[in-house]
């Protein structure tokens, strides 16, 4: 057999590419017929594919469009570009393939539209790879049950609601509750505790001010070298708002196949629903359920059902997301709401009285609930948040009757004394993610009733200043019980004695 | 009565032109039809996919547009090629001269295109340098 050089080969086949490409072909051609609001209506292509992508020739250049709606006579593109440029009567061509966007690691750091190109003033990325913005989610052997945790470095959260790799967990509430704010903080925690989790945060439709002060705090925290932030903002055609969140789970994607680790943040997929409904009213698709078109629900689940922990066949990678979603005065009832609580597996309740009230994060203890993350819990977290999900939610519910009356029974009262100072201690401050032996150390201090001469006023001081002398006095079991396993009784002896000596100095 | 799609009339006008029928009795029907469903504006649309679809009927009608006066040889060698691809019995090409091409030759056909023409390398390679 005669030796096959690659080389020559790839030479050869790259020449008749070129070839072909200049001889010129008989395209198939169609026309734009009608043009507003971002979309087109072409006549003819009829051979174009649902999510193919037109190329449309004016006179300034060519500008991109997704075909939508393929009816009998005409197609419905949303353009990818500024409508002002297209005419009635440019003609359109097919571009031979579906929309996809750049992926691979030269994307961290980065700042990239939902095509993917640069809007952080750095050099043009070129990666090697590319992503289809609409796939298919990985199917039932392909995936593993979630059992590995994805700490947030927020104790209410990592305690009472734990989230695994792998799992959807929505963050839900008002405006201005604190929803960007903890993902921010999840985001800056996988930096801090060197988790190696890789950050995708899709803005959708944010103020572009918002992304950039994010872009600099993320830099400040040195996280951002570990994240992709796929931003559009309110000026953007709806059309880049409604593929902003598929394109950025494509570049989480890839990670996730590469047997590593990544976090996808939506933020928020209100907005994405309100841009999907923009463009099927525009391209008269039939209403429904406040005018929302019927594929609302699917639009939200196909992108959720992308984010899975990988079987270890497949590489044992993972893909997180937490989608956001802004609810109007505290209704979770709502139809964007009830669809995206019923995809997840479960969801952190922001309340607006509980923010208003100091208690920040402003999580909602009897709204909230993580369906899988339990199992994903370390054994040193796992140690100390047993039965704390249920003391917190009643103690709020008791604490709401107690200001009825003061005639109340000594449990009921130190019920209620324990609890002020749970709810204190769980009291964080934005940018202050909390390593796994502060949260076990911290809530042991209050469960075992060590801190139950502290007033609840001075329990943050004294959590502060035990959790300084632990790290003095018990560096090495304190990085022993960083690592997660459940503490030994040197440990949990340890933490008894520096919390009950600590307690001393702020006695009430 | 249920609206009929360009696509159905256009196929039903084209499929008489092909079996024989006389023309005249055609052109009047369509008209007739279309004053009477009020569609007269969908007119020149209705007419390129009867061009379509007798295209693919063998019969393809279109156009060459070039910068300069095309030689008979060419437009022969046009039309030739176009035969070709498209596997047509007959061929009828207008000529039409459009400096605003610059050079080279476009040939729009019904439904399809070949342009390589300066204009049009012109516009891909503007877009190329906006990308980059």
């Amino acid at each position: 057999m005669t030796e096959i050089s690659i080389t020559e080969l790839s030479n050869d086949l790259r020449n008749a590419i070129a070839k072909l490409e200049t001889t010129g072909n008989l395209d198939e051609v169609g026309v734009v017929l009608r043009v507003g609001d971002g979309v087109a209506w072409v006549r003819g292509l009829r051979n174009a594919g649902f999510n193919e992508v037109l190329q449309i020739e004016t006179g300034e250049g060519i500008v991109e469009a997704f075909a939508l709606n393929l009816m009998e006579d005409e197609i419905g593109a949303v353009l990818l570009g500024e409508d002002s440029k297209v005419k009635a009567g440019q003609t359109v061509r097919l571009k031979g393939s579906v929309l996809s966007v750049p992926i691979g690691p030269e994307l961290l750091g980065r700042v990239v539209d939902p095509l993917g190109r640069a809007i952080d003033g750095g050099p043009a990325i070129k990666t090697k790879q590319q992503g289809l913005v609409e796939r298919e989610a990985i199917g039932v052997m392909g995936r593993k049950s979630v059992h590995e945790p994805l700490m947030t470095g927020i104790s209410a959260i990592d305690v009472m609601f734990p989230i695994g790799r792998g799992q959807r967990e929505l963050i839900i509430g008002d405006r201005q509750t604190g929803k960007t704010a903890l993902a921010i903080d999840t985001m800056i925690n996988q930096g801090k505790q060197n988790t190696g989790v890789v950050n995708v945060y899709v803005a959708i439709g944010q103020k572009r001010s918002k992304i950039a002060r994010l872009v600099e705090r993320l830099k400040q925290e040195g996280v951002m070298d570990q994240t992709i932030i796929v931003a559009t903002s309110p000026a953007d055609p709806a059309s880049l708002l409604y593929l902003a969140p598929y394109a950025a789970t494509a570049m989480g994607e890839y990670f996730r196949d590469n047997s590593q680790h990544a976090l996808m943040i939506y933020d928020d997929l209100t907005k994405h629903a309100v841009a999907y409904r923009q463009m099927s009213l525009l391209l008269r698709r039939p209403p429904g359920r406040e005018a929302y078109p019927g594929d609302v629900f699917y639009l939200h689940s196909r992108l959720l059902e992308r984010s899975a922990k990988l079987s270890d066949d497949l590489g044992a990678g993972s893909l997180t997301a937490l989608p956001i979603i802004e609810t109007q005065a505290g209704d979770i009832s709502a139809y964007i709401p009830t669809n995206v609580i019923s995809i997840t597996d479960g969801q952190i309740f922001l309340e607006t009285d509980l923010f208003y009230q100091g208690i920040r994060p402003a999580i909602s203890a009897g709204l909230s609930v993580s369906r899988v993350g339990g199992a994903a819990q370390s054994g040193a977290i796992k140690s100390v948040s047993g039965g704390l999900k249920l003391g917190l939610s009643q103690f709020r519910e008791l604490a709401s009757f107690a200001q009825f009356g003061s005639d109340l029974d000594e449990a009921t009262k130190s019920q209620i004394e324990r609890g002020q100072r749970l709810t204190e201690l769980l009291k964080q401050h934005q940018y202050l993610p909390m390593s796994v032996w502060q949260q076990v150390a911290s809530i042991l201090a209050v469960t075992k009733g060590y801190f139950d001469t502290v007033p609840a006023a001075k329990i943050k001081a004294a959590q502060a200043s035990m959790l300084t002398r632990l790290w003095a006095d018990h560096k090495k079991d304190m990085t022993e019980l960083d690592k997660g396993a459940k503490p030994t009784e040197e440990i949990l002896k340890s933490i008894e004695l520096t919390a009950l000596s600590t307690a001393k100095g702020f006695e009430g | 009565m249920t609206r009929l799609s360009r696509r159905a009339i256009a196929t039903y006008v084209a499929q008489q032109l092909t079996t024989g029928t006389d023309s005249k009795k055609v052109v009047l029907q369509l008209a007739a039809y279309l004053v009477d469903t009020r569609r007269t504006k969908e007119l020149s649309l209705i007419i390129r996919d009867i061009q379509f679809y007798l295209s693919e009927a063998g019969s393809v009608s279109g156009v060459i547009t070039t910068a300069t006066t095309l030689t008979a040889e060419t437009k022969k060698a046009v039309e030739k090629y176009i035969k070709q691809q498209t596997g047509a019995t007959t061929v009828a090409l207008d000529s039409f001269i459009d400096p605003s091409v610059i050079g080279g030759v476009k040939v729009s056909i019904p439904g399809r295109e070949l342009d390589a023409t300066v204009s049009r390398n012109l516009t891909i390679l503007k877009t190329r340098f906006k990308k980059a």
